[in-house]
């Protein structure tokens, strides 16, 4: 007797996000079925890994993360350039935390600068997040939204609370944008209306689920992710956007992967913790869906390019 | 065991305690009040003291920072007296209406403090042969054979012989205070005597004797007491006639608006003795007014039944209802004897009687019972669901074969308290509203006033209707909050944003009648703990919506409300339209029929024990219907989407 593979078939389908220009223009989402199962669903576009650049020296990465930027912190276009030159960055995601008024309080059009020069010299697609400070930001991201125009980039972040400037920024330069819940399945499709009732297409929103790293909620995170999905296959078109996973920031904060000294030996060693944790973050939510995962050290970035392609590699 | 002194200051007041007593009994025996939301577990950190000289016993606490513990912060619940002390109590530990002048509690209280007015008799279902007439008391006018030395039975028994000739009551007691005066009452009143008979406890009392014929005169009141709104009829009991309807808020909000904040104000010093004291002038209050208003005298009500939630009937009878917001949640009593009434304090005739409705648990009271006795689902064959709307809303599920039912806090948006223009849907509310697209970017604001006097402030579904029809022209979106549309009646407040609906000139109130965007949020936490409940009950019980065959609305409220705009909003699900019936307050009309009759009483408590109760805290699936139902209509808009005829 012969066991008889059982496959599910889905009525809907995960909307298809277009990033970027020209030859490296990137497509993501547009799956058919959940993560990898090639047997009963289409993957068109595989997930594709970010590295994250600031347009301020960050004080608090660890010096085993931070060794491997050394010498660009400085300057964001250098910074750009190394991760997409030497760590294989297939998205370049711009965080403007200089901008918020506790940081550098930088002007927007001195941001807006950055981005064109970005834009220039950096071939790849962009995700530009602005400094966090809605009153801040709404100034800020429609400068920045006019000097990306024509670059398709993902903007971000949209909340529940401050959703509508930046919609209409990224209707009006043709971004799209990330509309971030707090783990929360249904802020995250009442985001997604809100959005759309903006005016802004379904297909130009890309969901950022929040996530916790491994040991600080990741299977909380997992099973939101999960969740959403299923009910996006099953026909929810308000659920149907890619997931934006933000790794790096989250497994970079864990204690496991950056407490140092005697007390912690037996955790074993320090140069290897931290890259361990964020690949296993993501490799667990690549498992639950993450379409763009951005990520932070080149060799937790290496293992889960492998992987994917692993992974693919099972696509007929 | 020794004594000590402890000094508070800014009140500089200073009281004796026992040593390792608590500050915060201390400053409670100073008649100090100060918060303590856990109720003195040292749980929430909100009873913060300084203490600046003396010595206390204290365990180290989570709610304390390193910073505060040096200045000399303690908690007031946990800091046990061991020497003479000084203590400073900041003023963000003291209980918020302390603070505040009696303006500012007024204004904050909007309405709370009204006078009880007469409101529209609600629509009760009193069908008349349901259940046979006998009310909880009956006067009957005896005319007595004197006694002769062939007719020597006593007078007490020959007064049973008289009873038992026209009534079929068996089992007969009598107080001693009637038993007293009988001997010398029969003889000087010629031996024609009205005697008033009570149901009590499955016995019939001999309530009292009174001489000649009084029993046209047989009067009781029945009442509904909410957490935020009390209502209150007075019934005819022999010609079964409602003479007056009234209803007045809850002064008890102003010791909280919920349940659980006044059951922990019970446990502050005189806490109890205050809510209770609250609940019975307001209910004495309204009682000499409909005397007043419909001429009788008060010697002639002779009964009283209340429906209300387990807290509210506790407090009703000073029941300490610490319990029942403590695990596992078991209230004193949900079945409460009949008593007298002026053991409560409630002033009708001295001898007359209290009955209460039997509630089902902690969460789930007598209102809810009254309320599945009033619109009869307890005997139809169809599934049918009960929506009692307050602020703790009450759900009840089943047919004759079963019922379920769970609380869900509303809060008393629905009762109009609360909200910045709210009332109750009494004289000079707003219902019936359309907003109307005018010229130059505009809005006209078209509605009914109740009484069709000058618009005083809003209703409950005059709020469901304004909500409706602001999502409708995209006024605001669907979270409730105000879209990018720029109009004259659009503006910024101190408040926040604001949406003018009759302006001053055109209003009673003395000034713009106004929906803020907390407003609006109100509404939308109210709405969606009603549908989030509603929802889970029908899904847990492996039912749909579909298979419900009626929907039957009570609540103050529940009168007056627009169904396509309740579910346009996301308040009721999106089934025909005919299914829903509108029963006005329920529990009033349930508490109708049981003071009319003993055996709808009797039916109350087989209904009562009848209700499983379904604990919706207990269940992940309410919080996640919840956040779902926080949003206009739904978050799964696909069910309300099809809103049809």
């Amino acid at each position: 007797m012969t066991d008889k593979a059982i496959y599910q078939k889905w009525t809907g389908k995960i909307n298809e996000v277009t990033l970027g220009r020209g030859p490296r223009l990137i497509k993501i989402g547009a799956q058919t079925g959940m993560p990898f199962l090639f047997k009963e669903a289409d993957f068109p576009n595989p997930p594709r890994i970010a590295f994250e650049v600031w347009d301020i020296a960050p004080a608090d990465w660890p010096q085993e993360l931070a060794q491997h930027y050394a010498g660009v912190f400085k300057n964001p276009l250098d910074w750009a350039k190394k991760c997409a030159e030497e760590f294989g960055a297939e998205i370049i995601c711009l965080r403007l935390l200089g901008a918020h008024p506790d940081n550098q309080n930088k002007a927007a059009r001195e941001e807006a600068k950055l981005i064109e020069q970005l834009l220039n010299e950096i071939p790849l697609p962009l995700i530009i997040i602005g400094c966090g400070d809605a009153a801040c930001d709404n100034e800020l991201m429609p400068l920045c939204s006019q000097a990306a125009h024509g670059a398709q980039c993902l903007l971000g972040e949209a909340t529940q609370d401050n959703y509508r400037t930046l919609s209409v920024a990224a209707l009006a330069d043709n971004h799209s944008v990330i509309a971030m819940s707090p783990i929360d399945i249904n802020i995250a499709k009442q985001l997604n209306i809100l959005i759309s009732d903006m005016g802004l297409p379904p297909e130009r929103i890309v969901i950022n689920p929040t996530i916790g790293a491994l040991g600080y909620g990741l299977e909380y995170a997992y099973s939101i992710m999960e969740r959403a999905r299923l009910a996006a296959l099953a026909g929810d078109r308000m659920l149907a956007m890619p997931f934006i996973c933000f790794i790096g920031q989250e497994a970079w904060r864990a204690k496991e992967a950056k407490a140092e000294g005697e007390d912690f030996k037996q955790w074993g060693d320090l140069s290897s913790r931290g890259i361990i944790w964020e690949a296993t973050t993501a490799a667990a939510l690549l498992q639950a869906g993450a379409d763009i995962l951005v990520m932070r050290h080149p060799k937790s970035a290496d293992f889960i390019r492998a992987q994917i392609k692993e992974c693919f590699a099972g696509k007929p | 065991m020794g004594k000590f002194r402890v000094s508070f200051y800014p009140d500089n007041k200073s009281v004796e305690i026992e040593k390792g007593k608590t500050i915060l009994a201390a400053a409670l025996t100073a008649n100090l009040r100060i918060n303590s939301s856990c109720g003195g577990e040292g749980v929430c950190g909100r009873c913060k003291v300084i203490v600046r000289k003396g010595e206390v016993l204290t365990q180290p606490s989570g709610r304390l920072s390193p910073e505060q513990r040096r200045q000399g912060y303690q908690l007031a619940c946990q800091a046990l007296v061991q020497s003479d002390l000084e203590v400073f109590i900041p003023p963000e530990s003291r209980l918020e209406f302390d603070k505040l002048t009696p303006e500012e509690i007024e204004l904050r209280l909007k309405g709370l403090y009204s006078e009880s007015e007469e409101i529209e008799t609600p629509r009760a279902i009193l069908k008349e042969g349901v259940f046979f007439h006998s009310p909880l008391a009956t006067k009957l006018y005896l005319e007595l054979p004197e006694p002769t030395l062939n007719d020597r039975l006593s007078d007490l028994e020959r007064l049973y012989r008289a009873i038992q000739q026209v009534a079929d009551v068996r089992i007969m007691q009598t107080g001693l205070m009637n038993i007293r005066r009988l001997g010398q009452l029969l003889r000087s009143s010629d031996w024609k005597v009205t005697v008033t008979l009570g149901k009590r406890n499955g016995t019939t009392e001999i309530v009292l004797v009174e001489p000649g014929n009084t029993a046209e005169n047989n009067y009781g009141f029945c009442f509904d007491i909410g957490t935020t709104t009390i209502s209150g009829q007075l019934v005819d009991l022999n010609a079964k006639r409602v003479l007056g309807t009234k209803a007045s808020y809850n002064k008890q909000a102003s010791y909280g608006s919920d349940i659980i904040s006044r059951i922990i104000f019970a446990r502050e010093l005189n806490g109890l003795e205050k809510l209770h004291h609250t609940v019975i002038d307001t209910m004495n209050e309204m009682i000499k007014e409909l005397a007043n208003e419909n001429n009788i005298s008060l010697n002639d009500a002779n009964c009283v039944l209340c429906a209300g939630n387990t807290t509210m009937i506790h407090l009703l009878l000073s029941v300490d209802p610490t319990n029942i917001r403590k695990e596992p949640y078991v209230p004193t009593a949900n079945f409460v004897p009949t008593i007298r009434a002026v053991e409560a304090g409630i002033k009708i005739n001295p001898r007359g009687l209290l009955s209460c409705v039997p509630g089902v648990s902690s969460y789930l009271g007598g209102d809810a019972s009254a309320g599945v006795l009033a619109c009869g689902m307890y005997k139809a064959k169809e599934l049918s669901l009960l929506i009692d709307i307050g602020t703790n809303g009450e759900i009840v599920l089943g047919n004759r074969e079963f019922l379920i039912g769970c609380a869900a806090s509303a809060g008393p948006a629905f009762e109009g308290s609360g909200m910045s223009c709210g009332m109750r849907a009494a004289r000079g509310a707003i219902q019936n509203v359309k907003i109307l697209s005018a010229a130059a970017g505009d809005y006209e604001v078209d509605f009914d006033v109740i009484a069709s006097t000058k618009a005083r402030g809003i209703c409950g579904s005059g709020y469901i209707d304004i909500v409706a029809e602001m999502l409708k022209h995209g006024i605001i979106n669907k979270d409730g909050r105000f879209s990018g549309i720029k109009c004259p009646r659009r503006r910024s407040a101190a408040g926040g944003e604001e949406f003018v609906l009759v302006f001053k000139e055109d209003a009673d109130s003395g000034s713009d009648i106004v929906i803020t965007e907390d407003d609006i949020e109100n509404i939308k936490r109210a709405k969606a703990a009603i549908f989030a409940a509603s929802s889970v009950l029908v899904k847990q019980t492996g039912f749909n919506f579909s298979e419900v065959k009626k929907i039957f609305i009570a609540g103050g409220f529940g009168t007056f409300v627009n169904v396509d705009n309740a579910i346009s909003v996301g308040l009721f699900a999106n089934v025909k339209r005919s299914r829903f019936v509108f029963v006005g307050n329920s529990s009033l009309a349930g508490a109708c029929q049981a003071l009319l009759s003993h055996q709808a009483l009797k039916k109350l408590n087989e209904i009562a024990k009848k209700i499983t109760y379904f604990e919706l805290s207990a269940e992940a699936v309410y919080m996640d219907e919840y956040m779902a139902a926080m949003f206009f209509p739904h978050t799964d808009s696909l069910k309300f989407n099809q809103v049809k005829a």
